[in-house]
């Protein structure tokens, strides 16, 4: 009998670090994101890049390999049945959004856009916003686990940075539009600014979710 | 020993199979709808405890029972079960929050009037302000326990994943109290009008030394637990749609809140502790597990704001402490006259 509750105790606390790793692999990936565009934006394609972008690819493995297990193991050892459904949700938003990093970051590896110089500062400024959207995201469903009360004070974060992203992608959008650059680059800019912008909108999608789990969440 | 004895104690066993069947969902159906814990699990644990607290807890309600009308023929103890069976039946296909306990008292006044005895009016009164005070009770118990565990939830900062594995322990101990406190509560409704005409004998099982009276209600709580390893699944299935839209936690509240009212209804050893320290005693009478469940479910609808409260259901419940123990009253009376007239059985001496 001590043993079942010992392993039932041991089961439980397994799980809970999965989850609280799961998040620590957004803000990993954010973090790592806002050094790589740095990198890129100073050296293009270069070693340094590469191994960061290298970097990107294994959080998202690993992120994906423990969403797997989250889910796993919540279905077969039938876990929080009331709120399963939206936990496993949660889960996958989540790991949209680092997987659009990793999509994000292969692509300026694939794609070497060429930012003028002038644009460099905004560029960042956006992903600094992005990544700043995704910390807050991962802080919010940390909460959500942990300390629902405070899920609100983050989310209004994330929509505060998603409208602020949202600002600066147009401005860049507009600016590159009306600059001498022949149409081919604008529209490669122009949709790579709006592929790292859509990190944010990813992120506000999974905290409107994540507002309605946690009311369902409050007994 | 006689073997009608137990044919006519069929009726205290088909009694306790509708009670297992019906009341033992109210322990352990918001525990299994809510898919915390499995349905042998909750069975195992429940039948077990229900036949623990008929044994070891029962004699304080039968002997409330006792004191409303002594049933002193066998035939008339099997008549009055049997009318408290049927009416139970009739209110449950009506689905109507039925009490065993309110459809038993009614027999009882019933076999007094075709007796022509008394019927102690300040043991009824008594019994009747338990059926008004138990849904009271339970729902102030839950109104306390929601705040509390709300408070709890809130400032604990306990991981989702672990609130779920204390939630699901909360659950099984709940049952297993809830369970205990039935079989305490609920065994004099089954085998109460039974006790006079035991022919049971104390027996020694090792160090432990069980009166004819326990053996009696030992064999009820078998039949109680029949009813929840047969039928109670399919009332959690059927009836239980309600109950099954809680959360876990709510869950818990609700089975813990009706199970300490049960326990407060059926402890002697609570009522002498609240004598010692001169406080008023609760009466020892059974009381009903739906209605504690409804009077729980109605106070945590009200203490979130009273919006998601089906008042009507309350209606219902006034509604069976009137029809119930006349209805059982009025067959048991029908019945005892053919029992006694076509059957030629003595009902009473």
């Amino acid at each position: 009998m001590f043993q079942i509750k010992l392993s039932l105790f041991s089961k439980t606390k397994s799980l809970e670090n999965k989850i609280d790793l799961f998040h620590d692999k957004i803000i990993d990936v954010a973090m790592t994101f806002k050094r790589a565009i740095t990198v890129f934006l100073k050296e293009q394609r270069s070693e340094e890049y590469r191994k960061l972008c290298k970097q990107i690819k294994n959080i998202e493995h690993d992120a994906d390999s423990l969403r797997r297990d989250i889910e796993n193991k919540l279905y077969s050892h039938n876990l929080i049945p009331d709120l399963r459904a939206d936990v496993l949700e949660l889960v996958e938003n989540l790991d949209r959004i680092i997987n659009r990093f990793d999509e994000v970051a292969y692509k300026f590896y694939i794609e070497r856009p060429d930012f003028p110089q002038e644009y460099h500062s905004r560029i960042k400024e956006l992903c600094e916003q992005v990544s700043d959207c995704a910390e807050n995201m991962a802080i919010a469903s940390r909460a959500f686990f942990r300390d629902f009360s405070i899920v609100r004070d983050y989310s209004q974060k994330v929509y505060f940075m998603e409208a602020e992203s949202d600002l600066t992608s147009g401005k860049m959008k507009e600016a590159i539009f009306d600059s001498d650059m022949p149409l081919a680059n604008k529209l490669q800019l122009s949709s790579i600014i709006g592929e790292v912008a859509d990190i944010a909108d990813i992120a506000e999608d999974c905290v409107d979710e994540l507002l309605i789990f946690t009311i369902k969440r409050d007994i | 020993m006689d073997i009608s004895y137990f044919i006519f104690l069929s009726s205290g066993l088909f009694l306790g199979w509708s009670l297992g069947a019906n009341d033992a969902a109210n322990v352990f159906g918001t525990a299994v709808g809510s898919k915390m814990v499995r349905f042998k699990t909750a069975a195992c644990i429940a039948s077990f405890f229900i036949i623990l607290g008929a044994v070891f807890g029962g004699s304080g309600t039968s002997k409330t029972l006792t004191e409303l009308g002594t049933v002193n023929e066998l035939a008339g103890a099997f008549m009055v079960a049997l009318s408290a069976a049927l009416a139970v039946y009739w209110m449950v296909n009506s689905s109507t929050p039925v009490s065993t306990t309110q459809a038993i008292v009614g027999s009882i006044v019933g076999w007094n009037i075709y007796c022509g005895f008394d019927t102690n009016t300040v043991i009824l009164a008594k019994i009747v302000s338990t059926w008004i005070i138990c849904p009271i009770l339970s729902g102030c118990i839950s109104v306390i326990l929601y705040y509390l565990i709300k408070a709890y939830v809130k400032r604990g900062k306990i991981h989702l994943i672990r609130q779920d594995l204390y939630t699901r322990i909360g659950l099984i101990l709940a049952c297993a109290f809830g369970s205990y406190a039935l079989g305490a509560n609920n065994i004099a409704n089954v085998m109460g009008v039974f006790v006079d005409a035991s022919p049971f004998h104390a027996v020694n099982i090792g160090k432990i030394q069980l009166s004819g009276t326990q053996i009696l209600f030992f064999i009820g709580g078998l039949a109680i637990s029949c009813g929840v390893f047969t039928y109670s699944k399919k009332i959690i299935k059927t009836i239980g749609t309600g109950v099954m839209s809680m959360s876990p936690i709510i869950a818990w509240i609700v089975v813990i809140s009706q199970s300490i009212v049960l326990f407060l209804f059926a402890s002697q050893g609570l009522k002498e502790i609240m004598m010692n320290m001169g406080l008023a005693p609760l009466p020892l009478v059974p009381v009903s597990s739906s209605q504690a469940v409804i009077g729980a479910v109605i106070g945590i609808g009200i203490a979130k704001g009273g919006r998601e409260v089906n008042w009507s259901i309350l209606g219902k419940v006034a509604l069976g402490w009137v029809t119930t123990p006349i209805i059982s009253a009025s067959i048991c009376f029908v019945c005892l006259f053919f029992l006694e007239n076509v059957f030629n059985l003595v009902v009473y001496h």
